[in-house]
């Protein structure tokens, strides 16, 4: 039976090779601008043997999502699936979510010339927005609804080793252990993106 | 590849030489990751900078540049000193296993810590892991090819393979991660200076049989070319500039130097030397570019008229087999007719024949022979009938276009076919020796039957050899064999003069009369190969591997330092080749160079060159997409904090990398770890700048890159391998002043 489990994002660091195979696609899929990135990938201790990990950030749609707390508008709304979206059209761009993220994932175009800074946009897990599903307001808006049509998220369909893993939880948790197992080192480990997002 | 990309699955040990797989190839170093989830196997990475692919390893050895024989010889002697060598490979299959055993005695761990720069224990520690490790697979890509020692380079990884009795077996074999789509067909083509299409010789013997496939007259060939130019090598992609520029005495026949030139779907930019490329576009009288769209070649020529743009199809407006890394075939269907007035390659080509007037010899292999004729399937009929050196025969365009379509039916780890496609590996890798072979996923293997894409080494190299007075059989033992074979130990290629004795069968008069004068790849009835194949013969026949070269320069491979060499006491010890004369019609310079002066004193620092992940070659096609510009937008070279701080160079600061061939390069400074104090490393996708100079305003109005940057083939030194002429990209010197 399909597990009434929440979605999740989950990188795996043994597997991300910082091939920008996720942003790229993210960026192609939903017409993004340049300097707006719902997905990065970041690379740490880059030339220090034992030390480079590279790994695939986004909104990792938080439970207790930080930036819903704090939103003074109200902008943002939980879908029963654990996606976190957010009302474009509610949105002032004031900037708060940004302060509580944990991730850096809410995005402003930077366009006006006293910096102001519009409404803001950040990953959708590919599910679109508020508007009607599959308009052509919900694309413009927000981008492709693929979950809609049953598909994944772009970032990880496009993933070339399937580090990004996204779906239920359940499923990822079963992916994982048997990677740890056939690797045979021990527990997995929680990444610091998860215990953060999911506090588990 | 001898083997395919999933197969490295099944390797319990990798070890990587001047390939960086995780930037390279990422959807295909699944299967190197997923190897050492699976199997625990062991990834080891041999190169002189810390990669993403390094980052992976279990463990990592940074070489200095172009010093990968003495670390390969150094694994050489500490397998031969433990008794790790399979010995029984080593006599029934491989020819000269004494002259490397000599030349490897003399690499001692210290001594290759002392070339290398690889401390002794981390050799002793990688060579008892990789030695003892069964299958292991090799991978290598351009950090090994790109030397005056390139051949060299690429005989030695093999030999190290054969060692170990690492070929021929599923998780083992040398597998050369190939770096552009259906660049391993360009090859089976005959896309290269010195040979036919299916690596048939440029000589008599190859234009006869090609004659005899496209039913045109062998004198009538002989007449379109000079006289005794038809079986001259032409000039290579790394020097055709000299041909033009004639600086240099040229070996080009009553025509002399260069004057036109015809582009069809090169970068230009992206080989060595860059300003002399530059020098010598605008000294053609003519330029032809066919491409997609006008791209980079086209800025840096000053020239104002003589230069024409011919719009050529991108591969969705038309059909065709394409050549994957692994040997498979891919058939690629049509999506759309060529848009606006571009046409696809073969109708431009088409319309060249007609105008100079050989349309009808040039198309009469196909169809009815009189310009009835289906595009492309009859084209690849064509090949199929004469491609049978690599055999290609079993190509049939309804067999390719089944696979496409039936790609699910096939398993992704082994490629056996499943369901209708039961019997065939995915893609019919090369061999595919009749209609009725299943393709051969793994290259050498003689567990299989050569029904089964079973085979074992060819013979091409006679059947006795003379070295040091003994002569040697080079047929392979009795007892080596693939599989279900009429024969017992080696057997000669093919011929009609042997075929009734090896396979155990008497001809007709009618196949005789057929096959007389033929051998396997020669005979268009394809008598020879059936037979064989019945009596489970290989049709190139079962021999050894060479590891002696009697017409080389190195007989053996030999270590010799790079022309530009960082370790100027070492040149004495390791020098380069002699000069060479006339070879792909320019004299190349190798000691002369080298002996020139001490070049390290001027420039001090190594510089090598490689790929990012979002950009590919020179950046033609990633540098008009935002999103990949955005990701790496400029052109830099990662230098050592510590070197640049001694250089009076911040993190971002803007330098001139000057060149031993006096021209320099403008880019920004990028701080990193991955590379030691004494190398530098830079990006080859950018062009648009050259020395400082920004052309922008060259480019056709609106196709203008969103990036545009310094070449660093512009800095890239003189030197060329001494067989193939690749330039020598990976491993020369390079000076760093704050701009």
């Amino acid at each position: 039976m399909e597990s009434q489990a929440r979605v999740k994002f989950y990188c795996d660091e043994a597997r991300c090779i910082d091939c920008h195979g996720c942003d790229v696609a993210c960026k192609e899929a939903h017409h993004l601008p340049v300097g707006i990135n719902r997905r990065r990938v970041v690379t740490l201790n880059e030339g220090l043997v034992g030390k480079e990990k590279s790994l695939s950030i986004a909104c990792m749609h938080c439970s207790d999502a930080p930036c819903a707390q704090v939103c003074p508008v109200d902008c943002f709304y939980v879908r029963a699936d654990g996606i976190v979206l957010h009302d474009k059209e509610k949105c002032i761009g004031c900037g708060y979510c940004l302060y509580a993220c944990p991730f850096g994932a809410p995005q402003f175009p930077k366009s006006g010339i006293f910096g102001s800074r519009g409404p803001m946009d950040k990953c959708t897990f590919c599910a679109g927005g508020p508007e009607e599903t599959h308009s052509e307001k919900e694309y413009k808006l927000y981008g492709q609804n693929r979950i809609a049509e049953g598909k994944v998220p772009v970032c990880a369909a496009m993933c070339s080793t399937k580090a990004l893993l996204a779906g239920d939880s359940d499923s990822i948790s079963l992916i994982i252990r048997e990677r740890v197992l056939k690797r045979g080192s021990g527990t997995a480990s929680v990444p610091y993106t998860w215990s953060q997002a999911y506090k588990d | 590849m001898t083997n395919h990309l999933a197969d490295i699955q099944k390797s319990k040990a990798i070890i990587i030489f001047g390939a960086n797989p995780a930037v390279n190839h990422p959807v295909g170093f699944q299967h190197f990751l997923k190897a050492k989830e699976i199997n625990g196997s062991k990834l080891i990475v041999v190169e002189p900078r810390f990669t993403r692919t390094a980052a992976k390893a279990d463990m990592f050895a940074q070489i200095r540049p172009g010093t990968d024989i003495p670390f390969m010889y150094g694994m050489i002697n500490l397998i031969l000193k433990n008794g790790w060598e399979d010995k029984k490979f080593v006599a029934e299959r491989t020819f000269g296993f004494e002259e490397i055993a000599k030349e490897a005695a003399k690499y001692t761990p210290e001594v290759v810590e002392d070339i290398t720069g690889v401390p002794a224990q981390q050799l002793i520690d990688i060579t008892r892991v990789y030695a003892q490790t069964k299958p292991g697979t090799l991978i290598w890509a351009m950090g090994l090819t790109q030397h005056t020692i390139g051949t060299s380079n690429t005989r030695l990884a093999p030999i190290l393979q054969l060692i170990l009795g690492n070929m021929g077996k599923p998780g083992g074999g040398t597998n050369i991660l190939r770096g552009h789509d259906n660049v391993q067909g360009a090859s089976d083509m005959g896309c290269l200076a010195e040979n036919l299409p299916g690596y048939f010789p440029n000589a008599e013997p190859g234009f006869k049989h090609w004659a005899n496939v496209w039913q045109v007259d062998f004198e009538w060939l002989k007449a379109r070319f000079a006289p005794d130019m038809m079986f001259k090598n032409g000039f290579s992609l790394s020097r055709w500039w000299q041909g033009v520029l004639e600086e240099e005495t040229i070996h080009n026949g009553p025509a002399g130097k260069l004057r036109a030139m015809v582009c069809m779907g090169n970068g230009l930019i992206s080989v060595a030397q860059t300003e002399k490329v530059k020098q010598a576009l605008d000294k053609l009288e003519l330029f032809v570019m066919i491409d997609i769209f006008p791209h980079d070649a086209i800025a840096y020529t000053d020239r104002k008229d003589g230069v024409y743009l011919l719009p050529a199809a991108s591969q969705y407006e038309t059909s065709g087999t394409v050549t994957a890394t692994n040997r498979s075939g891919q058939w690629r269907y049509q999506v759309v007719n060529p848009i606006y007035e571009s046409k696809a390659d073969q109708d431009i080509l088409f319309a060249f024949a007609k105008k100079f007037g050989f349309y009808n010899e040039y198309v009469r292999a196909l169809g009815d022979g009189k310009g009835n004729f289906v595009w492309p399937e009859d084209a690849t009929r064509e090949i199929a009938k004469g491609v049978k050196t690599i055999g290609l025969s079993g190509w049939l365009p309804e067999r390719l276009k089944a696979h496409t379509d039936n790609w699910h039916m096939f398993d992704e780890l082994t490629l056996e076919g499943k369901g209708p496609m039961k019997g065939e590996y995915y893609g019919l890798p090369w061999p595919c020796w009749s209609d009725k072979h299943p393709g051969t996923p793994n290259l050498y293997d003689n567990s299989l039957p050569v029904m089964k894409g079973g085979m074992g080494f060819r013979n091409n190299f006679g059947l006795k050899q003379e070295l040091n007075g003994v002569e040697y059989d080079m047929l392979a033992s009795e007892g080596s064999v693939p599989a279900g074979s009429t024969q017992k130990g080696g057997y000669p290629a093919i011929t009609a003069a042997n075929i009734e004795a090896l396979a155990g069968i008497t001809l007709t008069e009618e196949e005789k009369a057929k096959v007389a004068g033929k051998a396997w790849h020669t005979d268009l009835s394809m008598i020879l190969v059936n037979k064989a194949l019945e009596a489970g013969l290989c049709p190139y026949g079962n021999a050894r591997a060479r590891m002696f070269v009697k017409e080389w320069a190195d007989q053996i491979p030999r270590h010799r330092e790079p022309l530009h060499s960082p370790r100027t006491d070492m040149v004495a010890k390791y020098p380069s080749f002699k000069d060479k004369p006339n070879h792909f019609r320019v004299d190349t310079k190798y000691e002369s160079i080298q002996m020139q002066k001490d070049w390290a004193k001027e420039f001090p620092l190594n510089l090598i060159t490689g790929r990012l992940v979002t950009h590919n070659g020179q950046g033609i096609e990633s540098r008009i997409s935002p999103a990949l510009s955005e990701i790496y937008p400029e052109m830099f070279i990662e230098i050592h904090p510590d070197r640049a701080l001694k250089l009076g160079i911040k993190d971002g600061d803007m330098v001139w990398v000057h060149s031993p061939e006096g021209t320099k390069g403008y880019m920004k400074a990028k701080y990193s770890y991955s590379i030691k104090e004494d190398c530098v490393f830079a990006p080859f996708h950018w062009a648009g700048i050259h020395q400082g100079k920004d052309l922008s305003k060259n480019y056709p109005e609106g196709l203008v890159p969103y990036s545009v940057g310094e070449s660093i083939n512009t800095v890239t030194n003189y030197g060329y391998d001494i067989v193939t002429q690749i330039p020598e990209t990976k491993g020369g010197l390079c000076r760093i002043e704050k701009a």
